[in-house]
Order: structure tokens, then C-alpha cells, then sequence
């Protein structure tokens, strides 16, 4: 790869000019996540560079083939460990899809709910991490604050702060607890506030804009060839979202706006991430007088072959009792065939293609990760660019090993 | 309406289709392998306007004659301005190629769409399907020393590589 | 419900402020000299404001729905309230909980022999206590196990068995769930 600028006769000879390989990664405190990428620069400008990623792969979709549906579910956790609950969403649907199952209309809106608060917690690391990467660390800290509320909200919603397991196949992991509604409604506000904070301390700020002002463009079409979702291609200025465009829970009776940016540069992509955060927000505001107004009215399907029976049967009746020995042994039984359903993720479009053959374990379970799409078109971003410019284009494609390379 | 969009692929295919279903709402076409890259191209440039392969993928039927199969989700995705309407992704559908054990191989649809660059990549590394006409068919997940193809039914979970070792 | 496309504002010529840049210095340094002055107000009225704590001095409480390490039940004798029957062992994805049943003076009861939790495989997902029949294994509210060997990361019984009332909280929020 390496190539040697010829000298002219008569030029200045002492003049080093080679083209120099760099490798930044695997383990770069930019990266988050473990990626290779190998530069050919000359001086500070990037000539041609290979993106080498794999470095995470865990064979999760080897691991899903070995256990049951339902065993599935906490390893779709680990793919994007900032918008766990995406990734179990996206599942669950994919698998309900083949059930052909109606769900509760409770179900859909608690859904809603904990898919936008997962949204938020990635949003929120990807625009904090940006800051800190660029090295400002202030900005980040607003930012991880406001992380720490949205995580603190799924923690009471589901046990964990990051590795969430909260959908489950026709129905939730468990009701909504009591004064979630009055503790989001609070959290909410304060995460407005932090947000303004944030925007003073990064968007008007000089050296930030410099920075991500016309870096990592690519035209939209471009984006379009390389199948590149979510965010990156909404900045771009193409509006395409699942949510507008495949109305999947409730997004259809809904109302929020899908920001777009005009030239797709880097500054787009953080400007249409913040927008989104204060749509998200205002998604949440109309999900909870829905979840006040249903409160007690089930999440989960009736029907003991898909969704486990309820405890006080489990433990007082023979009948469930038998059931649920049979859902956990044996899983659900999915009945043959093959689906593909796909969710707007924080990232762009998380899409699960499964194959049943109608036993209770998964026949082939395809996760199509954004990230990894969206790492892809970094090359062609890159050329020609600065060595700098990677930092923040990396940032804002926000590729997330665990999803990437699952 | 996948119905109605698998009557329009039949007719812009013609007998490439070997077998069409529209369950659960996924229009699905079983294609010839041998005329994969005819069929993408048509796809791509018909006014169907399939513009986004948005996920490509194989399946290991051990024991069924094709062993393999070579999935490709398409999308069309309108990318023309609609004053303040959000972008609408009209149609998507399903094609599916099966391929031999021996030869593994199919036509690469690297020159049709960018992003098959990667994803046929990542199958050739899981599953051990060629795929004929790629630039630069390497591993992507795994590191070039492994040994077999991890995602084919054949290669038990437990097996472990020479660079890892034995269990200590 | 229609939604519309909103183009984000890109500040495509800054103000004259911000290309000087010291003046948005200050309007930043002001963001961050408000928070520092509400956190010294807090501290010198001795009411914390600050958003950190000083973990391990200071430790947070984790919501009712905390998923800790999984536990085992015990009764007022110290036996387990497991009955060996093995559905979490079916139900673990990583395949960590390894029970051997053993028989008891009681006709009908059985008992864990054997009982072993590997901790550096469990992932926490809570997918035991879900499948349990009989309510004997929960998830704890005990999160720190970090060791220098792997050895000690293997659980038996008598490391998993928890009275009834120090797990009281968490078998009363699951409770809370059972007529779901």
C-alpha cells in the first residue's frame, strides 16, 4: 500500500515525503468499541484507509440457534448496550410477527415508552462522548447526567440500568411500577434543563463548530447505495424514518416531527441527534397519560404457550403448573416459516430476520445491524479529509462493537 | 399489496421466479442462482426501484437439496421530496437463491449495490458461500487463521481453533 | 397522525461573538459556574446538590426492580426451598446454574444435592427466577463480586442461601406481579 512520492530532479531532496501507514485501533480511546482502522496518510491528510471491524464478534447468532426464543432475548441486550430495550423490541416483534399474535393495547404504549427512553440513553452517550472526544470533557458530564436520569428510569422499569431483557415474546418482562409516571415526569424536566446546558457549552462554541462543520460528507445517494439508515442518512436530508414510514406500536397515532439536516456533514448529524432527543422527549409526554389512564389493564398476551404463565397460577393451580414447565422446557413453539421485521433504532434500521422450523428453538435468527451498515461508507467519508476529521465522523456513525459485530 | 408487488415482480422477471410467496405480508420470490445478478439489476432498474439492498444473508438447510440459501431483503426507498412529508419506503421484498454445497457459489451483487460489499463478505466468512466477482473476498468478522465456517449446522458450537487451544 | 420534516438550523455564519470565541468562553464558563455555585451553596448548607457520589463511601439505593446476582431461598432450618425441580437450569441461556437432585425422608420432597451458580458466566438476566415454580431463587440485591481468580466465582449452595427476610424486598416486588 505504501508508495513513494517520486522527487522531481533539482527539488528539495531532504524533504520527507512518504506516504506513512498508521494504525489507529484496535484499542483507541476514540473507538469505542474495538475497530481497526489502518490509514495511509500523507502528512495530516488521509490518501486511503481499510476499516477492519470484528474484533467483538461473540457469535451471537450461533449462540441463538442453541437455545430457545425466549433465551434469545438476553443476548439481543449485548448488541447495542445503549438501546438495549431497541434490540429486544426488535426481536420479540420479528418472532410475534411468525406467531401472528395481537398484543394488549397497554403492551404497545409501555413499549413506546421504554423504546424512546432507550433511544435517549443512546443519543445522549453518542453527543457526550462526541464532546469528549473532541476533548471537552464539560459537556460530556451534562451529558452523561442526563444518560444517568434516562438509565435510572429504565432501572426501575426493568432491573437493570444497560442490559435491560425487558420485552418479552407477547407481553413484558413486568408491569410498570407504581410512581414511575410522576418520577419520568420529573426526570423529563431536568433532562430539558441539562440539554439547554449542553447546547450553550458545545453548539456555538467555535472550535467545536470548526470541527464538525463540513467533515465526513458524503452525498446522500451515496448513502442510499451503501444502505445507510437512521440518523446519518436523515442529516443527509432524506426523511426517511420506520417510525413516519412503516408505522409499527403506536408511532401512527403519535405526533412528532422527523428533523433533517441539509448537507450531511458531521454538524448535521449532531444538530439532527439533538432534535431528536427533544422529539423523543416530546413522545414520552404523550405516552404517559396513556400508562396513567391504563394502569391495571394487562401487558401480556393470555395464552400460556407464548407468554409463561402468571405466578399465583404457576404456584396454586396443576394446569399452569404443568404449563409453565412445558414453556420453559420445550420454548415457544413458533411455527414454521420466515420473517423479517425491522424497527427504527437509535442508529437507523435494526431488523431481525428469523427462521422457524416449528420446535422451540430458533432456526436461523439474522440480526441486520445498522452499525454495521453504518461503519461501512467511513472510508469513503474519510478520503482526502484530515487524520483529525475521523474522531468526530467516527463519533457521530456512533458504531457500537457489540452491535457491529455481533 | 405484496401480492399486487408479486404479480409486478413476475412479469419484470419472467421465468427467473421459481417459487413466490406473500405470507405474513413479506413478499417473497425464490429466484435461479445462476441469474441472481440479472434479477438485482432488473429489480434495481425497473420502476419498481429497488434503491436499498438493506440486508443480505444465508440460511444452512443441512440436509435439503440446495443446501444453502442466499437471502436478500430489498427496499425502495423514495428518496424524492415531498414538501414536509417524511420519506416513505413503498415497498420492500424478499429474494431468496438457493446454492449447492459443491460448488458453493453465487454472482457477487457488489457492482449493483455498495453495500452488498460487506455482506457478502460477512457470509462468505460465516457461512462459506462464494461469491463470484467480489473485489476482495476475505474474512471480516473472524481472523483469517480460523478454521471452517461457523454458521453452517455442521460446525458444532463447541469446536475450538488451534490459536485458542485446548481447555486448560 | 402526520408528522412533518423539520430542517435542523445550522449556524452556517457564526455571530460575531462566536467567531471571536472568548465571548462564547465565558457564556460556557457561566453554564458551568452556576453549577458550581448551587454545589458549593449545597455544601455549605449541608444539603448535597452535586449529581455524583462518592461510591464506595457513598452508595445510592437501587430501585425495588434491581436485578443482583441470583440467590436461593432458605427456610427457618436452613434448608433450601428449592426442589431440585431444574427449570432454571432449563431456562439459563449461559447455561451457568448446575443442579443435582438428591432425595429427602419426605416421601414427596426432593432437595438440591448439589446447587452451583458460575458467576463469570451469568449474566444477570433474571430468566431463573422467572421460571422458578416454587419461589426459590431470586435475584439479590448484591452486585459486587469481583475476585482475582476465577475459582471463587463458582457459587455452591451454602455462598446462594439467603434467609427469607433479608430477600424480603425483592419477593415482595415480585409478588406484586404474580396476578399479572
Amino acid at each position: 500500500m505504501v508508495t513513494a512520492k517520486k522527487l522531481e530532479p533539482g527539488g528539495k531532496s531532504d524533504l520527507h515525503t512518504d506516504h506513512q501507514i498508521l494504525n489507529m485501533g484496535p484499542s483507541h480511546p476514540a473507538t469505542h468499541g474495538t475497530v481497526k482502522i489502518v490509514l495511509e496518510i500523507d502528512g495530516e491528510q488521509i490518501v486511503d484507509m481499510e476499516v477492519m471491524v470484528g474484533y467483538l464478534h461473540r457469535g451471537f447468532e450461533k449462540e441463538c440457534e442453541s437455545g430457545t426464543w425466549y433465551q434469545a432475548i438476553p443476548y439481543t441486550d449485548r448488541l447495542n448496550y445503549n438501546s438495549a430495550i431497541l434490540a429486544n423490541l426488535s426481536f420479540c416483534m420479528a418472532v410475534e410477527k411468525l406467531l401472528e399474535i395481537e398484543l394488549p393495547h397497554r403492551c404497545l404504549w409501555v413499549r413506546t415508552l421504554a423504546g424512546e427512553l432507550s433511544r435517549m440513553g443512546d443519543h445522549l452517550t453518542r453527543l457526550g462522548a462526541a464532546c469528549l472526544e473532541l476533548g471537552a470533557m464539560t459537556p460530556f458530564l451534562y451529558g452523561i447526567e442526563a444518560r444517568e436520569l434516562v438509565w435510572d428510569l429504565q432501572e426501575m422499569l426493568c432491573g437493570a440500568r444497560v442490559t435491560a431483557n425487558y420485552i418479552r415474546i407477547g407481553g413484558l418482562q413486568r408491569q410498570v411500577p407504581e410512581g414511575f409516571e410522576d418520577r419520568m415526569a420529573q426526570s423529563l424536566m431536568r433532562i430539558e434543563q441539562l440539554l439547554v446546558d449542553f447546547d450553550k457549552l458545545v453548539t456555538a462554541n467555535r472550535i467545536f463548530v470548526d470541527r464538525f462543520r463540513r467533515t465526513g460528507m458524503i452525498p446522500a445517494q451515496r448513502l442510499i447505495e451503501y444502505g445507510v439508515t437512521g440518523p446519518l442518512l436523515r442529516a443527509a436530508g432524506i426523511p426517511l424514518d420506520l417510525r413516519k414510514a412503516e408505522p409499527y406500536l403506536v408511532y401512527d397515532q403519535l405526533d412528532f416531527d422527523v428533523p433533517v439536516g441539509t448537507i450531511g456533514d458531521n454538524y448535521d448529524r449532531f444538530l439532527v441527534c439533538q432534535e431528536e432527543l427533544a422529539q423523543s422527549i416530546r413522545i414520552i409526554r404523550q405516552c404517559l397519560p396513556v400508562l396513567r389512564k391504563t394502569r391495571g389493564e394487562p401487558v401480556d398476551v393470555d395464552d400460556p404457550k407464548i407468554r409463561w404463565p402468571a405466578k399465583d397460577r404457576v404456584f396454586g393451580r396443576m394446569e399452569e403448573l404443568i404449563q409453565q414447565f412445558k414453556g420453559v422446557t420445550e420454548g415457544v413453539k413458533v411455527p414454521a416459516g420466515e420473517a423479517y421485521s425491522a424497527i427504527e433504532s437509535a442508529n437507523g434500521e435494526l431488523g431481525f430476520y428469523i427462521v422457524s422450523d416449528g420446535t422451540g428453538k430458533p432456526y436461523k435468527v439474522r440480526c441486520r445491524a445498522p452499525s454495521f451498515m453504518n461503519v461501512a461508507p467511513l472510508r469513503e467519508m474519510m478520503l482526502g479529509g484530515m487524520l483529525a476529521d475521523i474522531v468526530p465522523t467516527f463519533d457521530m456513525i456512533n458504531m457500537i462493537g457489540g452491535e457491529c459485530d455481533r | 399489496m405484496a401480492v399486487e408487488l408479486l404479480e409486478r415482480v413476475g412479469e419484470l422477471l419472467g421465468d427467473a421466479v421459481i417459487d413466490s410467496h406473500a405470507r405474513l405480508g413479506d413478499a417473497t420470490v425464490l429466484v435461479d442462482a445462476g441469474r441472481i445478478q440479472e434479477v438485482l439489476g432488473a429489480l434495481r432498474d425497473s420502476d419498481l426501484r429497488f434503491n436499498v439492498l438493506m440486508d443480505l444473508t444465508a440460511v444452512d438447510y443441512l440436509g435439503r437439496n440446495p443446501r444453502f440459501e442466499v437471502v436478500y431483503h430489498l427496499a425502495s426507498v423514495d428518496t424524492e421530496p415531498h414538501g414536509t412529508d417524511p420519506a416513505r419506503l413503498p415497498h420492500r421484498l424478499r429474494v431468496k437463491a438457493g446454492v449447492l454445497e459443491d460448488p458453493c457459489e453465487i454472482g457477487s451483487a457488489t457492482s449493483l449495490y455498495v453495500s452488498a460489499d460487506w455482506m457478502e463478505r460477512e457470509v462468505w466468512d460465516l457461512y462459506g458461500i462464494v461469491f463470484k466477482g467480489h473485489p476482495d473476498l476475505k474474512r471480516i468478522l473472524l481472523y483469517e487463521q480460523f478454521e471452517g465456517h461457523p454458521l453452517r449446522k455442521d460446525y458444532p458450537k463447541e469446536r475450538r481453533q488451534p490459536l485458542i487451544g485446548p481447555l486448560n | 397522525m402526520p408528522g412533518k420534516v423539520v430542517r435542523v438550523r445550522r449556524r452556517e455564519r457564526l455571530g460575531w461573538a462566536e467567531r471571536l470565541y472568548l465571548p462564547m468562553i465565558f457564556v460556557g464558563l457561566g453554564v458551568t459556574a452556576r453549577v458550581f455555585f448551587r454545589n458549593l451553596w449545597g455544601y455549605i448548607i449541608g444539603k448535597k446538590k452535586t449529581f455524583v457520589v462518592q461510591y464506595p463511601e457513598e452508595r445510592l439505593d437501587y430501585a425495588d426492580a434491581f436485578r443482583g446476582h441470583p440467590v436461593l431461598v432458605a427456610l427457618e432450618d436452613g434448608k433450601p426451598k428449592c426442589v431440585a425441580c431444574g427449570l432454571c437450569e432449563f431456562a439459563c441461556p449461559t447455561d451457568c446454574i448446575t443442579i443435582i437432585p438428591g432425595e429427602t425422608h419426605d416421601p414427596i420432597e426432593r432437595i438440591p444435592e448439589v446447587f452451583d451458580i458460575d458467576m463469570s458466566r451469568c449474566m444477570f438476566c433474571g430468566l431463573c427466577e422467572e421460571a422458578c415454580p416454587e419461589e426459590a431463587i431470586v435475584m439479590s440485591r448484591d452486585v459486587e463480586l469481583a475476585t482475582y481468580e476465577r475459582g471463587p466465582m463458582l457459587f455452591h449452595m451454602k455462598d446462594l442461601l439467603r434467609d427469607e427476610d433479608t430477600l424480603g424486598r425483592r419477593i415482595g416486588f415480585i409478588r406484586q406481579d404474580y396476578d399479572r
